[in-house]
């Protein structure tokens, strides 16, 4: 029997040797984060992951779906209706169209944005490599200002007011930070010198308008002035960039819209591939375009048959008899995967920009003379000719029109209208006649809605002690 | 008095042995059951307070030298021990009879069977005879209405599938919830089990309370079921049986009505605003056309699911060995077509001794291949349920105006002409297929069809569980022991979706030449154990046994997952890579699309576990005892804290044994028992919670990219369960009578939860660590009577039984207060429990809807705002099951109801049905109802408000409490008088069985069971009947 006793005692042995090493486990699938970057590679395998994640699903989704852009779709099985119904709360913040809500999704990104930094400062590139190392940097600076002017335009509670609240300004790595809003003043002095930092990182002759350019800052730049109040800041970013961008002619426009053929006036273009795809066609249609959203009959009676952006807006699809507007700005092209890039930055905004700057400053015949460059970019016959006769009102009710057959699905909508609300007294008026709005879905959101400021996350409320005392009023 | 009398009688017999010769003689006997009048191999026959003794062989016999006036002890597991006083006669035959259920042996862990009696903890046994030939394909779904504190849930009617198991309520909110399985000492996958066989089950053991589960360390917390499977007896000689079972399946009655034809175009004449097809009908028409057609979706979709099951069992016992083998073929029809499950399982099971007993020595082994195949079922993948080609869809939204047959009759599994024309949209006039409709919501039958008709989707598995064991008694009251066990499973899934079916249409694109795709995956999950430990065991004076073991232990789990997926199939070469459009194809206009790239993937992870524990029982006098258990557990999963102290004391009191309890007859068996411990949860987040990951993936212009994995807490560890149970072991009347009540609360601390961080400040809204607290207070009752026993004078047999609990679940703390919408986690209630704004019917002067504001009255607005803590939970408050074995003579009838109450899930599928704004679905009679003139009390809105499905509040949160017939069986036992004749069988038992016949409930659907709080579309549990027989040989 002894030797049963040696056999076991031998087989025991046997096991355990050796086992307490057996508890370290790393993953095969996946980097730890102490050696994951290690080369200037690596850091743009880094980029490549941030601007991989810089959504605008809900950006673009929200500016149509919540607006007077859209009305509910033939075949909507309940998909954001929510949104259509302009119910919009704290808790509300998921949105169907990926990516979470846009203030987790940009502060998320930011996070992305501010570790990359972390990272990059603990390697130094070699000779070869400084160029692509201070373009990863300049390109991090730029989106993490974009990420915080986005932020301050949607949730901060008075863009055009330096001592009002704005957002938190985050430009750090932090396991438990729990900051407050800064002030407007405050987050866009940051933007400003994230931008500056941005400049003078750029090697020379960036000019992928794939990517964040100088002319990217400049645009930016345009918008903030814009949105800030800063009409003769507008204007000079403007005059910077116009002269550099042709306006796309009609057939160059349409190729725009179609297989992302034509890029004659983007400067920024995000840049959607098979296998790295927004798929923005899908916010409003499913596949075989069986629309869950559709163009609201208001705006499509507002274009003129002869506007190239009547053909473009409206896909294919549609049925015209049956009164099925389906949206084809992201058609599903020839290959029918519905690829296509989002035109985030073009130069027509900016002469509607411009315009929109003149006029607030009281020059309505330039203001006029930039709609009607872009109305004649458009049309195939000779637009009227467009006269303000000094009333801010008559300019701004033109320009904003103009901006929304321009701009419409491209994100633009309800910032247009939240920002000239104070002197067109409207918000969202919708027409239940044409069948836009009506039972559930309202008519009209007035320019007083608290809307208008989006709330901060409830997440966000309870995991932050000190922003949950800075709600934005009516949440 | 009868005490006295036996003490005065022992006085003087002593006396008689001491005034007379030792009168020495030898006795015969056999040994029987009482039961059967079997003989009773490896009985245990010895003279009372002597070592002299024997075992009875194979014909139950047994012949010892004896004194006259001695007692013989006769004793058999599971029986109840006889005593003989040797007289004149020379043969005495003993017939044992079968034991009470707590004079029985239970199976804890590490231990094996142990005498009830001396059980400190709470465990509850299930045995095979609930278990054997009952068509119910995964183990864990057995467990249903059997045991008191078990709540057994099934996510889905596809055969195999797991079961969810929720022990004393639920004790996780982001970990996992369920028991740690374990399949005779082999820890295995708690969620597959479809490819064992379950009627090689002895039994299941499910316990409950630390003193059981401390011993599993940071596995334990959710309790633990060991599952026991059968082996020889010893000296039982070699018994062949063939079992048979043959069923069918069918769905259970819905509790919903959709429209016939006439119905619905009327409804959309005469009710709904806006323009349909069945507008500007006239009565004669609608006639007509539903003439034409009128269908009962449910009628195409489902079927009748075939169950089949062949099986020959080989058990053998020999002097120093025993097995028991099994091979099995069984294969089950889901109630709808493409949902089956077949395998064959083969388990071979081995134990042997050395003739001294010092050594024993035991393997298990089952092996086993399973198909599956199935459907597009809600809990698939990412399926939602909404799929159009869920055929558990259709019955509700399939159009009833649509034809399923093609003119030949047979079924059309395409679809029909325009829609304009009545038809469900797949063809355009011409007859071309119109691609934008043919996958359209009016073409969901056909679309549900054509998938079921020729998609594949398919799992072949392998699986096997094994272990090797040995023990050896190597010194006085010390043995060694050490094994080695393996759960392996390997799965190969098969998708296509063919060429040329609907679904292919866009894939891989719609414009792409070649159609179709095919997925394969290749999975393997290995699991290792290896165990050794030292027991000492010793009487250590004449009252007190101590029995103390140490363990060390070690488990390692490896996974692999590869897998492709390739497009545009060549119809010709089905399922072959030959088939398959190269990759590098181009195609469009400037030919230069890729539409055939395949998808290929390969992961792999491990999770290893170390660790040393210690048991301790103390026993005195059979009255008092003391366990005690303690491990240490470190695991791979954690970094920081990797190391966990788990540990459990327990006592009992056998107040039955006391001396003072003599004289109270009634009482047979009275135990208290009480038991404190703290049990850990690791299985919670991913292998690597404990190491900050950065993930790659394609990014910006699909170049590699690096990000940030979920944000991590380094020092994460196991969730710890603090639990104490008191519990009282009842037997009355000769134990007619007997049950176990147990009181139990566990405070589960370390929750895994979100820590709330600023998303603002961090990039993350939370961090998954230990952070929430939560309990579960309840109270198990288990019960069992009696009524009537068979006896020589009585053919009759009837024995009722019954289980409950009742479970209050707490959430303690919560970061935050709570978390969730509509179904939240929140502090200071119940785990799951709903919050919506309170829905109150229809305004009767304008048909609208009306709500109750947070203050409870009425208005007509609603607001999110006005949701409310509705007290109505996910989980259910009560569980439990009852039911009857009632036999006579040969004739048995088992039956078992299953029941969970207090229990609320939103039927979201009947809200769809409901919403009038679908006009390209069917829809529920109900809205027939809908308001139309001022004044009208319904409950159904007027259908001018258009959909309400955003603003209906707790409309369809509906009581989903049932009771089910679980199942119930008539069998019948040939005599074996009868048998015996034929000198062929030893055993023949015929029955007929149906299972979950009927289930009582108010839920508004067809099964009120599920997985999911937000019912859509589910894959409904079977009702099946079936016949069958066991033929022993």
């Amino acid at each position: 029997m002894k030797k049963y006793l040696v056999i076991l005692t031998l087989a025991t042995a046997t096991y355990f040797v050796g086992c307490s090493d057996q508890l370290d486990r790393f993953p095969v699938d996946s980097l730890v984060e102490e050696t994951a970057y290690n080369t200037v590679s690596d850091l743009q395998f880094g980029l490549n992951g941030v601007l991989g994640s810089y959504s605008y699903n809900y950006i673009i989704g929200f500016n149509s779906i919540f607006t007077d852009n859209t009305r509910v779709g033939v075949d909507n099985g309940g998909q954001d209706t929510g949104f259509g119904q302009q119910v919009l709360n704290a808790d509300t913040g998921g949105f169907s169209f990926g990516g979470g809500v846009l203030w987790n999704s940009r502060y998320s990104v930011i996070n992305d944005m501010n570790r990359l930094l972390v990272a990059a400062s603990s390697i130094s590139p070699g000779a070869t490599e400084e160029d692509t190392y201070n373009n990863i940097l300049a390109q991090t600076y730029a989106f993490r200002a974009l990420a915080h002017y986005e932020l301050l335009l949607y949730y901060g509670i008075d863009i055009t007011d330096d001592s009002a609240l704005g957002v938190p300004y985050v430009d750090y790595v932090s396991a438990d930070a729990t900051p407050g809003r800064d002030t407007v003043g405050d987050v866009l002095a940051a933007i400003d010198s994230d931008l500056d930092q941005a400049l003078a990182l750029f090697p020379a002759g960036t000019n992928d308008i794939n990517f964040a350019t100088p002319d990217f800052v400049t645009f930016l730049r345009a918008r903030i002035a814009l949105e800030t109040g800063d009409n003769p800041g507008a204007i000079g970013f403007c005059n910077q960039l116009i002269p550099n961008y042709p306006l796309a002619n009609i057939s160059q426009y349409l190729g725009m819209f179609n297989e992302d053929a034509d890029k004659t006036e983007v400067v920024w273009n995000y840049d959607n591939v098979q296998g790295a795809n927004a798929g923005i066609n899908f916010f409003w249609n499913f596949s075989g375009q069986g629309p869950k959203w559709e163009i609201s009959r208001e705006l499509f009676g507002l274009f003129e048959d002869d506007d190239i952006r009547k053909t473009v807006v409206l896909d294919d699809a549609s049925d015209l008899d049956d009164d099925r507007l389906v949206i084809g700005k992201y058609p599903i092209n020839a290959n029918t995967l519905a690829i296509n890039d989002y035109k985030a930055m073009r130069i027509s905004e900016l002469y509607l920009t411009r315009a929109e700057a003149y006029a607030k400053a009281g020059q309505f015949t330039l203001a006029a003379a930039d709609v009607l460059a872009v109305q004649e970019a458009r049309h195939v016959g000779t637009p009227d000719p467009i006269d303000f006769n000094n009333n801010l009102g008559d300019a701004i009710d033109v320009i904003i029109q103009e901006r929304r057959l321009e701009l419409c699905f491209e994100g633009h909508r309800y910032i247009d209208i939240k920002r000239v609300r104070d002197i067109t007294g409207e918000g969202i008026i919708q027409s239940e006649d044409l069948g836009d709005c009506g039972g559930a879905y309202p008519c009209e959101l007035p320019a007083s809605a608290s809307e208008f400021i989006l709330p901060i996350p409830q997440g966000e409320i309870n995991g932050n002690p000190v922003i949950s005392e800075q709600q934005a009023p009516g949440y | 008095m009868k005490l006295k009398l036996t003490w005065l009688l022992t006085l003087f017999m002593a006396f008689v042995m001491q005034f007379s010769f030792a009168q020495e003689k030898t006795v015969t006997g056999t040994v029987t059951t009482a039961d059967d009048g079997l003989p009773l191999p490896g009985a245990t026959v010895i003279v009372k307070n002597t070592s002299r003794g024997q075992q009875t062989d194979f014909d139950g016999k047994f012949s010892l030298s004896v004194n006259v006036g001695e007692v013989l002890v006769i004793s058999y597991v599971g029986m109840k021990t006889t005593e003989v006083t040797v007289g004149a006669s020379n043969v005495y035959d003993v017939a044992l009879e079968a034991d009470n259920a707590l004079e029985e042996v239970v199976v804890t862990g590490y231990k094996g069977a142990t005498n009830s009696a001396k059980i400190t903890s709470s465990v509850a046994t299930v045995k095979a005879e609930s278990i054997e030939q009952v068509p119910i394909t995964s183990v864990d779904q057995m467990l249903q209405g059997q045991a008191a504190g078990v709540n057994v849930s099934t996510g889905s009617g596809q055969p195999g599938q797991s079961a969810t198991i929720i022990i004393r309520g639920r004790n996780s909110l982001n970990g996992d919830t369920e028991p740690l399985f374990i399949i005779d000492g082999v820890p295995v996958d708690q969620d597959n089990f479809r490819s064992i066989n379950q009627n090689d089950i002895a039994t299941m053991s499910v316990l409950k309370d630390a003193a059981a589960t401390a011993i599993y360390g940071n596995r334990g917390a959710g309790g633990v079921i060991l599952i026991t499977t059968k082996t020889g007896k010893k000296g039982s000689g070699i018994q062949v049986k063939y079992r048979s079972l043959y069923g069918i399946s069918e769905l259970p009655e819905p509790k919903f009505n959709v429209m016939n034809t006439e119905q619905y175009f009327r409804f959309q004449r005469d009710l709904l605003p806006g323009d349909q097809l069945g507008d500007n009908l006239s009565d004669e028409r609608i006639a007509a056309l539903t003439r034409q057609a009128s269908t009962n979706w449910s009628d195409i979709l489902l079927r009748q699911g075939v169950t089949e099951s062949h099986e020959i069992t080989v058990t053998t016992g020999g002097e120093n060995s025993s097995s028991f083998s099994s091979i099995q073929y069984f294969k089950q029809e889901g109630v709808t077509l493409g949902s089956d499950l077949k395998r064959f399982s083969f388990r071979n099971n081995f134990n042997a001794n050395s003739a001294d007993n010092k050594l024993n020595f035991s393997t298990t082994f089952t092996g086993n291949y399973s198909v599956s195949s199935f459907v597009v079922d809600a809990i698939r993948d990412t399926n939602t349920g909404g799929d159009l080609d869920n055929p558990f869809i259709v019955p509700y939204i399939g159009l009833p105006y649509l034809s399923p047959y093609n003119a030949d009759g047979s079924i059309n599994i395409w679809g029909t002409g325009p829609q304009a024309d009545g038809g469900s949209g797949a063809y355009n006039a011409d007859g071309s297929i119109n691609y934008d409709d043919v996958d359209g919501f009016r073409n969901t039958p056909f679309i549900a069809l054509n998938t079921a008709a020729l998609g594949t989707d398919e799992e072949s598995e392998i699986k096997m569980v094994g272990r090797i064991a040995a023990d050896y008694n190597f010194a006085k009251n010390l043995t060694f022991g050490t094994s080695f066990g393996l759960d392996y499973t390997y799965r190969e899934r098969l998708f296509i979706n063919p060429p040329g079916s609907i679904r292919s249409f866009r894939t891989p694109s719609d414009a792409s030449e070649f159609k179709g795709t095919q997925f394969e995956s290749y999975y393997r999950d290995a699991n290792f154990i290896t165990n050794a430990f030292l027991r000492y065991d010793n009487n250590i004076t004449e009252k007190i046994n101590l029995n103390a073991a140490v363990f060390a232990e070690y488990n390692y789990a490896n996974t692999q997952v590869g897998s492709f997926q390739a497009y545009g199939l060549n119809p010709a070469l089905p399922t072959s890579g030959a088939g398959f459009t190269p990759g590098d194809t181009t195609e469009g206009p400037d030919n230069d699309e890729y539409n055939y790239i395949p998808d290929v993937g390969s992961s792999e992870s491990e999770l290893a576990l170390g660790s040393v524990f210690a048991t301790l029982d103390l026993d005195y006098d059979g009255r008092f005892g003391l366990s005690g258990s303690i491990r240490n557990d470190a695991t791979s999963r954690f970094v920081e804290n990797r190391d966990g102290v788990f540990w459990s004391v327990s006592g009992r009191w056998n107040i039955d044994n006391e001396g003072f309890m003599d004289s109270v007859d009634w009482i047979n068996t009275l135990k208290l028992r009480a038991s404190y411990g703290v049990v850990g949860n690791q299985n919670v987040g991913s292998r690597y919670q404990g190491l900050q990951t950065v993930n790659a993936f394609s990014g910006y212009q699909l170049g590699n990219a690096y990000q940030l994995g979920t944000l991590i807490d380094p020092a994460i560890q196991w969730e710890t369960s603090n639990q104490f149970n008191v519990g009282l072991s009842f037997g009355l009347w000769q134990n007619r009578l007997s049950g176990e009540v147990d009181f139990y609360r566990n405070l589960t601390t370390d929750l895994f939860a979100g820590k709330l961080l600023s998303t603002a400040g961090t990039g993350s809204g939370s961090i998954t660590t230990n952070v929430a607290d939560m309990s579960n207070t309840g109270v198990d009752l288990q019960i069992s009577y009696i009524l009537l026993s068979k006896s020589a004078t009585n053919n009759w047999s009837i024995r009722l039984n019954a289980n409950a609990n009742y479970n209050k679940n707490e959430v303690e703390s919560f970061p935050g207060g709570f978390t969730g919408n509509t179904l939240r986690i929140a502090e200071g209630r119940p785990a799951n429990t709903w919050f919506l704004p309170r829905w109150a019917g229809v305004n009767p002067a304008d048909g609208s809807p009306l709500y109750l504001d947070t203050n409870g009255d009425l208005t007509s607005e609603y607001s999110a705002s006005n949701a409310v803590y509705l007290d109505k939970n996910f989980d259910p408050t009560y569980t439990g099951g009852f039911g009857a074995d009632i036999s006579y003579k040969g004739f048995s009838l088992n039956s078992l109801f299953a029941f969970q109450a207090d229990r609320w899930k939103q039927n979201s599928s009947l809200a769809l049905i409901e919403d009038t704004s679908f006009t390209n679905l069917n829809l529920s009679t109900s809205v027939l109802n809908a308001w139309t003139t001022p004044g009208q009390i319904t409950d159904v809105p007027a259908l001018s408000n258009g959909s309400l499905r955003a603003v209906d509040g707790d409309r369809y949160l509906e009581d989903a409490s049932f009771l089910r017939l679980r199942n119930v069986s008539l069998s019948y036992s040939i005599d074996k008088e009868v048998l015996e004749k034929t000198n062929l069988f030893t055993g023949v038992r015929i029955f007929v069985q149906g299972t979950n016949l009927v289930t009582w409930t108010k839920f508004r659907g067809f099964d009120p069971e599920g997985t999911t709080a937000s019912t859509f579309f589910e894959y409904p549990v079977a009702r099946t009947f079936s016949l069958g027989f066991d033929l022993t040989f």
